[in-house]
């Protein structure tokens, strides 16, 4: 448990700082969705099971296609991959710092503080973040509408605002 | 823009504000704040002009990174004390990061730099919501925050009174002149926030008032730089001559509606015992007045040599709406001799 945690912690901050490093699109929605994929690996040992499927089918699922397109659409011909020289410099200066910090708090953080939710991580029906969805749709279930409401907004806000082909906001100027 | 289009993000706006108003959950306050942002975006960049997508385009960036730190900051607050609750905020970590997450929402002093470019790139009506209808969620959120630190709030004051009256010296841009302005006006507000909320209710409003007739008169003359201000007397004689009335009422001159908020705040500042603060909160408002007479002279003192042609040009009957403009106009300038009636309503709903 306790390996396999150091490393899935190891994964979350190394893909966190492959997308802060600016790296090009591709590499960078690849840090994202490694730093992602391990988070929902860290809550399922923290006894999220629901809630880190939940993540990663559906939320993961819209922004790999999302990603897809920004990729796509930002395609340079000289790549900043990894091993380039600002990336490297970058991706380093992260480390360090965050080596230091993760120093400075060290001793702080033991094995035992690492709890899960319910004192065991196997999915079950009863269990917090599964009553947590029941509470969502029960008491909560008028923000609920809000927020679904909120998302068919953001629909009509991205059609208005590349509505109009070459007279639109995404043209060339 | 379609109107269905138009009605839905007006709807959104106002929605927004009101979740925000009526939520005592930080997420639901952010909710709203977030659904307030969106909703603006379309109505911002409308024209689809290069200037208004670039201005969309900073205040997206701005709203974006204030309601992440906002949210960063409510999540640490329930990891630290294990509660949501708006009024109920103890710790001074996520108060302090929360404060300034408001501050850059709503564009006060060392976080106030986004706010001119934006305000310079939309047109007057969209300006007008931006620097009125916009600040009202965050001046809430901030209204029920307890500060565990009063330096933090008398320092972003001080500076967005300063940095408000300094950046608009130098400008000759209308817009960017009433987003110092308003930089400076919610500077104002800010000290004096924690010393008495009613006041601070008070001082808001009555800048909505006065920047309302301001923005309006601007739109109306359809001039967006003090150059085009020169010849807005032969347009329209009587709005421009109560111009610098509007004008001087926002810089806070006697006896008009806008030296009762600076004269309350002052009276409220020495009470505190905060002399050298009220001093140099009063020293501050010259600066901005000094602008304003600028405007001022150019719109009105001043008659600059033209030709006779262009000094008697035909006076169409104005399309635009001037019922607005007029009302907040005498709101601006006439409501000093009711400042005890006002002061009484506003303590009233601060209770």
């Amino acid at each position: 448990m306790s390996f396999f945690m150091s490393l899935l912690l190891l994964g979350l901050v190394l893909g966190l700082i492959v997308v802060a490093s600016n790296p090009s699109p591709y590499f960078a929605a690849l840090g994202l969705v490694v730093a992602a994929g391990v988070g929902c690996g860290i809550l399922v040992w923290h006894g999220g099971s629901f809630l880190c499927f939940i993540l990663f089918l559906i939320y993961l699922g819209g922004m790999l296609v999302v990603f897809a397109y920004c990729a796509a659409l930002a395609a340079d011909s000289h790549w900043e991959s990894l091993g380039s020289q600002s990336v490297a410099a970058t991706m380093l200066v992260y480390g360090v710092s965050v080596g230091v910090l993760a120093g400075g708090f060290y001793g702080g953080w033991y094995e035992s503080s690492w709890l899960t939710v319910e004192e065991f991580h196997e999915l079950a029906v009863h269990r917090g973040d599964a009553a947590g969805v029941a509470l969502m749709y029960m008491p909560g279930g008028k923000m609920l509408m809000i927020a679904a409401w909120t998302l068919l907004l953001t629909l009509f806000v991205v059609m208005e605002l590349v509505r109009g082909k070459n007279r639109g906001a995404l043209r060339s100027i | 823009m379609s109107p269905f289009i138009l009605a839905t993000l007006l709807f959104a706006l106002g929605l927004g504000t009101m979740i925000t108003f009526a939520s005592s959950h930080w997420l639901l306050a952010w909710m709203g704040l977030e659904i307030n942002t969106l909703a603006i975006l379309p109505l911002m960049a409308q024209h689809h002009h290069p200037r208004a997508i670039e201005a969309t385009t900073k205040y997206f960036i701005a709203q974006a990174t204030a309601a992440a730190m906002l949210l960063f900051a409510s999540a640490t607050n329930a990891w630290l004390t294990g509660q949501w609750d708006i009024q109920l905020m103890t710790h001074p970590l996520p108060v302090t990061l929360i404060t300034l997450a408001l501050a850059l929402k709503m564009g006060l002093a060392p976080m106030h730099s986004w706010l001119p470019e934006v305000i310079q790139g939309v047109d007057f009506t969209t300006g007008l919501v931006l620097s009125t209808w916009q600040k009202l969620a965050p001046f809430v959120l901030l209204l029920q925050l307890q500060p565990t630190n009063s330096t933090l709030l008398l320092a972003l004051g001080t500076a967005s009174t300063l940095v408000g009256g300094w950046g608009g010296l130098n400008q000759t841009q209308l817009r960017k002149i009433l987003a110092y302005s308003s930089i400076a006006h919610l500077g104002w507000m800010t000290i004096v926030l924690q010393f008495s909320p009613s006041l601070a209710l008070l001082t808001l409003i009555v800048y909505f008032t006065m920047t309302f007739s301001a923005f309006l008169m601007f739109k109306l003359n359809n001039s967006t730089n003090l150059n085009s201000l020169a010849i807005s007397w032969t347009k329209a004689p009587v709005a421009t001559a109560l111009a610098p009335l509007v004008l001087l009422s926002l810089g806070g001159l006697p006896p008009l509606t806008g030296f009762m908020s600076k004269w309350l705040i002052l009276q409220e500042l020495t009470k505190q015992d905060l002399m050298p603060l009220a001093t140099l909160l009063a020293l501050s408002a010259l600066l901005s007045l000094y602008f304003y007479l600028r405007l001022a002279y150019s719109l009105t003192l001043t008659v600059s040599p033209n030709t006779l042609i262009g000094t008697t040009p035909w006076r169409h009957p104005t399309s635009h709406l001037t019922l607005l403009l007029s009302t907040s106009t005498v709101a601006t300038v006439f409501l000093l001799p009711i400042t005890p009636a006002i002061v009484t309503l506003f303590s009233l709903l601060g209770t």
